[in-house]
């Protein structure tokens, strides 16, 4: 196992973040708009936690690509 | 006359903030009347002070020495520790982990870890986390001594005195709310002076883009993110499984510190907002702890810094004007403070919750409860300070701590992780689950395996034993169950009958 991780080409590492990353952000998109907006009356558009999510996901993938 | 002047603009700068920070305590003392008021602000805290309270607790003073000298010796590999090795773990905990604490309106995370499995799985967890966080004041105490003494002068017992009088009146009497508040605080002065510091160094370097090809001209390896398997520090495979999958998840899921500012929340939407919006500053904070490795690198002279740990006290003396450098040591100090006076909030909550009230006096009113955890936040400050000198004696405490620490953030989070996310794990297995991982996780390390891949290996190893006792030992009562676990309603067939006796009338 630890020789086949060897033999992959550094850029891997980064293939392997940005698909964690784009799971995570999948997941993200599916959470029920309910439980999303629980414990607030105010159902803003600012206030959907998925669209925070969302932005911090591509901010990362992002800041991944370039470094 | 130009550095005299300086010295004085300094001292003013840190009387000014200690001034400050000795109000905040005055101001909150008349808010906090119960326990609730105390270790969890009343429950009161909205989504921006969590969110900015949970950066200032996460950043401390050994954070900005040791991530600028890892960026100093390795490069920009050492922001996964803010990016990677937080950003996903916070999300996860934002909108998976902290509406079961909330719902449950526990205090501590041993207390949910002991009502969704055993009362033994509570008291080792906090056994473990009371030790460390009361052990860990020391070596603050110490730390904050140490960085008076150099930049302003003052003895370092005495400056070990005035960290304790100032953090510990504010806490003392302002309880969780007064903590929250001092960190939004602290938080800001510890923006101002990394980018104050970030100004210098890019003018400096005759610009943004200028400094940063200058660097990848110099040192190409210092702007990859991902470094060889090979590499000692930061293998990219050991970064991923062990750093993101493992001890970044356990720390932003199970850390007391952090979760306790979110179970302060005013409302369960405040509890996961404040989480997501901490993670915007610390996406910026390799901003304040990764650059001022790479000025080091860039401009200091060859041979002047020996020890990677010597890269930011480098760019404070050498690199910075005066005024700047006492908005940093400012900074430093702010980083410090809002470090120790969540620690202390923390331990006195899992003494006084966790353990004293459950074992020592159960049924005592709540201003009974309240008194003690005053009490023991001042015992902590007292053994805080006889312990700090001590730290001197013995310098590898902290890295013997930390060790000893991730033995069981790979163990705390399968447990976790299977108590909130499968019904079917019961106590037995959370018990057997967490002991086993922690043996395997210290038989690692005496076979000096890197600590990340340890920390990978003891979780994957406390699922499977979690899992495989759990399905040798009987199910848990749906009703010990209820509100504990994700998705279990639809597999409480109590539930189920309620439904269904609703829809037929």
């Amino acid at each position: 196992m630890g020789d086949f991780f060897r033999g992959l080409p550094l850029y891997w590492a980064k293939v392997i973040a940005a698909l964690l990353y784009l799971l995570l952000g999948l997941w993200v998109i599916t959470r029920p708009r309910d439980f999303i907006f629980r414990g607030t009356e105010d159902k803003s558009r600012w206030r959907d936690l998925r669209l925070w999510a969302l932005v911090l996901i591509g901010i990362q993938i992002i800041l991944y690509f370039l470094f | 006359m130009k550095e005299v002047l300086a010295q004085h603009v300094d001292l003013f700068l840190i009387i000014v903030y200690l001034g400050a920070i000795f109000l905040f305590g005055v101001l909150f003392r008349e808010y906090v009347k119960s326990t609730e008021d105390y270790f969890l602000a009343g429950r009161a805290l909205p989504w921006w002070v969590i969110g900015m309270s949970i950066i200032g607790t996460n950043i401390g003073a050994y954070d900005y020495v040791g991530a600028a000298g890892g960026a100093y010796r390795f490069g920009i590999a050492q922001a996964n520790y803010e990016w990677l090795g937080a950003i996903p773990a916070m999300i996860v905990s934002a909108l998976v982990i902290i509406p079961y604490y909330w719902k449950n309106k526990v205090y501590t995370v041993p207390e949910y870890l002991g009502k969704r499995y055993k009362e033994a799985v509570r008291v080792i967890e906090a056994v473990i986390y009371g030790v460390f966080l009361v052990m860990l004041l020391g070596i603050f105490f110490w730390a904050s001594g140490i960085m008076l003494h150099t930049y302003v002068g003052w003895s370092i017992g005495f400056s070990i005195v005035i960290t304790a009088i100032v953090v510990g009146f504010y806490t003392i009497s302002g309880g969780l709310a007064a903590v929250a508040i001092t960190d939004v605080v602290q938080l800001g002065i510890m923006f101002v002076g990394g980018f104050a510091v970030a100004a210098v160094g890019f003018a400096k370097a005759g610009g943004v883009l200028k400094f940063f090809a200058a660097l990848k001209a110099a040192h190409p390896q210092h702007l990859q993110v991902f470094l060889p398997l090979d590499n000692p520090a930061y293998p990219w495979l050991g970064m991923i499984l062990g750093l993101g999958l493992v001890l970044s998840p356990a720390w932003w899921c199970a850390n007391q510190s952090i979760i306790q500012r979110t179970l302060g929340a005013r409302s369960e939407w405040d509890a996961r907002a404040g989480m997501l919006f901490a993670a915007f500053p610390k996406t910026l904070i390799p901003i304040l702890v990764v650059l001022p490795g790479f000025f080091a690198l860039m401009f200091a002279p060859p041979g002047t810094i020996k020890n990677p740990d010597q890269a930011l006290p480098w760019v404070v003396k050498n690199f910075l004007p005066p005024g700047i450098g006492g908005l940093v040591f400012v900074a430093f100090i702010a980083a410090l403070h809002s470090s120790v006076d969540s620690t202390l909030n923390s331990a006195a909550t899992l003494w006084t919750r966790d353990i004293y009230q459950r074992y020592i006096k159960r049924d005592a009113s709540d201003r009974h409860y309240l008194l003690v955890g005053r009490i023991l936040t001042f015992a902590f400050i007292v053994f805080g300070v006889i312990f700090a000198p001590f730290t001197e004696k013995f310098p590898g405490i902290y890295v013997a701590m930390q060790t000893l620490l991730s033995f069981f953030q790979g163990p705390t989070l399968a447990t976790l992780l299977l108590g909130v996310l499968w019904w079917r794990a019961t106590g037995w297995g959370g018990l057997v689950g967490l002991t086993s991982g922690v043996l395997l996780a210290v038989f690692l390390s005496v076979l000096k395996v890197n600590f990340l891949y340890v920390a990978w290996w003891s979780f994957v190893f406390s699922l499977v034993v979690n899992v495989v006792v759990s399905y040798l030992t009987p199910p848990e009562p749906p009703q010990k169950l209820r509100g504990l676990v994700y998705g279990y309603l639809e597999k409480d067939e109590d539930f189920k009958r309620a439904v269904e006796r609703r829809i037929n009338g």
